[in-house]
């Protein structure tokens, strides 16, 4: 409690793969609010290794802004000495390599898809999986070779529902082990087992002398049961011990800081789980996604329960060029407003990797970055949505979004593109949300550091975000049903809070804006057509609604779901550049 | 401003570091001096294994399969000698599949592990050991001229250093690469194509260096066994004027070149060229950027362009694609241009 009331100013480290964004907020009466914010690039990797520099420069930009003293003989100043230094110091980090992972399993579709779900709860990448699936006899020989030459931080293996099979995973265990047998003591992997609960005894005998082995429930305890919690937490625990709490210059920071280091998703996912309990709607879900140079983050909140799903080596820079080798080309040149070819395209995305910070300077470059945007959302989401556990009220349609509100809209690879219209559309593009939802954009990163914040002082954390810290772009209506191009789908009666009204129509195919500035409320009476569903319970049924200005204003999404693109390149390219053109270029 | 920087200097401290792959033997001592061909540190590289399944082979359950074996633990064999049999005249035999130790048993299985194979670390870089690295390797250190690149293909070489173009636009053309250059690092331009690496090959040079390559080349790269340091870029792209100018003037020096690259930049490939000084200058990171401070481009369309920074305007600037940044008015050999912060490196 004491430390509830000492805290008068806090400054925040959020250290990314690119860059070092520091926020110092301060309780202004009652209030706490944003007094300074910069953005620097981080030192994690060479020539510097060592977090605390690039740190150390946001703080003297901090100092610069407010021209307050923070530092002293280059150490922060904690707590504050009269209007020197801070009383709080939080770091959070995502600007580590991930975690390196080696799955083991019986069936793909099963206990390794569990797998796979669980690892994308933190900052994961799997190296290779190992599986019984699809072989007459055990590749024993390949599977330890896999873990010899991997070398991964940490084995899961699962397989076989509790209580059920022995042999195969068994098998697997011993290929483990002499794999692992095979490396040095300090380069062995750890193992994490967490299959059927008949074998636990026998794989720490097997591999406890080996290696540190721990062990958490199934998670696949029965085929139609999927358990995700226990291992998901145990491998970020590890995550924050063999990565985060091992990057250099962090113990310097950590001196500093009367808090427990934390990752950026963790601390993102905490900013969802509030904004649902404000919205306090149990007919919506809240999604946050958070798109960085090494990552996509995709955070979504049903019924107060989190789907955390983090996706490492899936950002705007770091990421794309493993993505194209897997799928191809055309999937990003399907976004492409004009004709690119795929050799500038490689290029393109390959110094983009030698580059991870720099900023598209020409058109064609902008296009090809929102198009990274569409398909890394796309393939985030691929990942994230099957475990979403949402009630049939909230998802009405199969392979499609469920009802989202709000959509928060976070990272370097959204809030930077030039304009807030740019942005809106590659998340329209790469989300495809249905109904009706406002977006919210991180303009100056503030989420993650605030969801930081939330666990040591949450009323400073509601605070800020009650002051309109979070922008919001406007609020987005996405008919659900098919239609012609040019039939009106939706009837709009809009009265401004002025007393001032507008009747307007959205037409099928057609991506239409009116205008609704930030701040400002509008009611709107919408009329689907019959054939069409805007949220509002049933197709055809339309309602009254009280909707948030932004920068965009009330947007209309009328293109229909799911978002189709013609077949034929030029008609395609002509398309996207008009819809380029309807949210202002 | 905080910007990240890629050195281009002609004559100051180089210190390189020469690493095993893994735990092994240094072979110099602290303060040595080093030639480029000579041996620091050795180690064994991690053996190849195969697992003999006997049970299998022979159709015995695996309790029954140690009376059937041939051979113990720790018995070295070669490819085909027998491991184990079952029956008499035309029964089941398992062989080895390769040569080898006989290094584990158990569950009806024999762990065979290949004969180990040495991996020797050369200097690279003639200079004095300034750092043992125990088991691990050493630091080489020198005076000279050092360039970084931005990507290679994890080969390393050493040799005279030549051009093959006038000016850094040129591509490398095959017609360029002649017997004079056996043996040589030379110097292209912008780019090269598949006829130019074929010569290359067949001339036995000793490296190439070029301002960029095509993406749809980069995977053949990695066969080469001579290194290629690309200095800008994919694609295209000329080599910057302040790295082609310190190149002409080196022309005809002995040149280190190493094309280890490593995702994001955790190993970076250098041209390192080693001058008889006892002194040259520091590499100063931290100096604030000002006008006069020599800077590189890093994005379309000025990507690769070296020039001074003429004036730092106060207010954001906007750009073709509608973005309003802060950045810096750079002279581009009589050009000015604006780029922002975010598509600048400084050069030191």
């Amino acid at each position: 409690m004491q430390i509830e009331q000492a805290l008068e100013s806090i400054l925040i480290a959020d250290c990314g793969t690119v860059a070092t964004k520091m926020l110092l907020l301060e309780r202004v009466e009652t209030r706490y609010r944003f007094i300074a914010q910069t953005e620097v690039l981080t030192t994690i990797n060479p020539p510097w290794e060592d977090v605390s520099v690039g740190v150390m420069h946001a703080i003297e930009e901090v100092e610069a802004i407010t021209s307050r003293t923070l530092l002293s003989g280059g150490h922060l100043t904690i707590p504050r000495d009269g209007l020197s230094g801070v009383d709080a110091f939080v770091v959070i980090l995502s600007g580590v390599e991930p975690l390196h992972l080696v799955l083991a399993g019986l069936v793909k579709e099963m206990s390794l898809e569990s797998a796979r779900r669980a690892a994308t709860g933190t900052y994961t990448v799997v190296d290779d999986v190992i599986s019984r699936e699809g072989s007459l006899h055990s590749p024993e020989g390949a599977w330890a070779r896999a873990i010899r030459d991997f070398a991964p931080d940490a084995v899961l293996l699962v397989g076989g529902v509790d209580g059920g099979a022995s042999r195969p995973v068994m098998e697997l265990a011993d290929a483990i082990a002499l794999g692992t047998s095979l490396l040095a003591s300090e380069e062995r992997p750890l193992l994490l087992y967490a299959g059927n609960a008949k074998l636990r005894s026998r794989i720490t005998k097997l591999l406890g002398g080996l290696t540190e082995v721990e062990v958490v429930d199934n998670v696949r305890p029965s085929v139609d049961k999927e358990h995700l919690a226990p291992a998901r937490d145990l491998i970020e625990q590890i995550f924050l011990e063999k990565r985060l709490q091992k990057v250099p210059g962090v113990e310097m920071l950590s001196r500093w800081s009367n808090f427990p280091l934390l990752s950026t998703a963790t601390a993102f996912g905490r900013v969802v789980e509030y904004l649902w309990h404000r919205e306090d709607n149990t007919n919506r879900g809240v999604l946050g996604i958070d798109l960085g140079a090494a990552s996509t983050t995709v955070m979504a909140c049903f019924d107060g329960r989190l789907y955390p799903s983090v996706h490492g080596g899936r950002g705007i820079a770091y990421g794309p060029l493993a993505w194209v080798k897997k799928y191809g080309l055309g999937r990003l040149q399907r976004w492409l407003p004009e004709e690119i070819s795929e050799e500038q395209l490689l290029a393109f995305l390959h110094n983009r990797e030698l580059h991870p910070g720099t900023v598209p300077q020409e058109l064609s470059e902008l296009w090809i970055e929102m198009a990274v945007v569409r398909e890394m959302l796309r393939a985030a989401l691929r990942i994230a949505r099957p475990v979403w556990d949402v009630g049939a009220d909230i998802s009405l349609y199969r392979d499609m979004m469920p009802y989202l509100d709000p959509i928060l809209i976070s990272g370097g690879g959204i809030v930077h593109l030039p304009s807030p219209g740019q942005a809106l559309l590659a998340v329209l593009d790469g989300l495809e949300p249905v109904g009706i939802t406002t977006m919210l954009l991180d303009v100056n990163r503030v989420a993650p550091a605030l969801g930081a914040v939330a666990g040591i002082k949450p009323l400073a954390a509601a605070s800020a975000l009650s002051l309109d810290t979070l922008v919001p772009l406007g609020t987005v209506i996405s008919p659900i049903g098919r239609a012609s191009d040019g039939d009106t789908i939706l009837s709009m009666k809009i009265q401004y809070d002025d007393g001032s009204e507008l009747d307007v129509e959205a037409h099928y195919g057609e991506l239409e804006v009116w205008p609704l500035l930030p701040g400002q409320q509008a009611t709107v009476e919408l009329q689907p057509h019959r054939r069409f569903d805007v949220g509002l319970g049933r197709r055809g049924k339309g309602g009254t609604i009280q909707v948030l200005g932004g920068l965009m204003g009330l947007v209309v999404d009328a293109r229909g779901r799911p978002l189709r693109l013609p077949a034929n390149g030029e008609k395609r390219r002509k398309l996207l550049r008009r819809w380029i053109w309807d949210v202002g270029g | 401003m905080f910007l990240p920087y890629s050195v281009v200097n002609p004559l100051t401290l180089i210190a390189v570091e020469r690493r095993l792959p893994r735990a092994g033997e240094v072979l110099v001592p602290g303060g040595a001096r080093v030639e480029s061909f000579q041996l620091v540190a050795k180690t064994t590289a991690r053996p190849q294994f195969g697992i003999v399944n006997v049970a299998r082979e022979l159709h015995l359950p695996p309790k029954k399969v140690k009376q059937a074996l041939k051979v113990k633990v720790g018995e070295r064999v070669s490819a085909g000698t027998v491991l184990a049999t079952r029956g008499m005249l035309g029964g089941r035999v398992s062989r080895a599949p390769f040569d080898g130790t006989i290094t584990g048993y158990g569950h009806g299985r024999l762990l065979l592990e290949a004969p180990p194979v040495e991996v020797q670390l050369t200097a690279l870089m003639p200079g004095r050991v300034a750092r043992v690295w125990p088991e691990e390797g050493v630091t080489v250190q020198t005076y000279g001229a050092f360039i970084q690149g931005v990507w290679g293909n994890n080969r390393e070489g050493y040799g005279v250093l030549q051009l093959a173009v006038r000016a850094p636009h040129q591509p490398l053309r095959a017609r360029r690469l002649d017997a004079s250059m056996q043996g040589a690092i030379v110097v292209g331009g912008a780019g090269l194509d598949a006829e130019s690496l074929a010569q290359a090959t067949e001339m036995q040079v000793g490296g190439l260096i070029v301002g960029g390559v095509s993406p749809g080349l980069l995977p053949e790269l990695a066969a080469f066994d001579f290194p290629i340091l690309i200095t800008e870029g994919i694609g295209e792209i000329p080599i910057s004027s302040a790295i082609f100018a310190l190149l002409r003037d080196l022309a005809g020096r002995e040149t280190v070149l190493s094309a280890h690259w490593g995702a994001r930049w955790t190993t970076r490939p250098y041209i390192a060229v080693p001058m008889p000084a006892e002194s040259g200058r520091v590499v100063e990171t931290e100096t604030p950027l000002a006008v006069g401070s020599q800077v590189r481009a890093l994005r379309a369309p000025l990507r690769g362009k070296t020039g001074v920074i003429s004036e730092l305007p106060a207010d954001k600037i906007e750009l073709e694609t509608g973005a309003r940044l802060a950045g810096a008015y750079v002279d581009f050999d009589g050009e000015v241009d604006f780029v922002p912060f975010s598509n600048l490196e400084r050069i030191l």
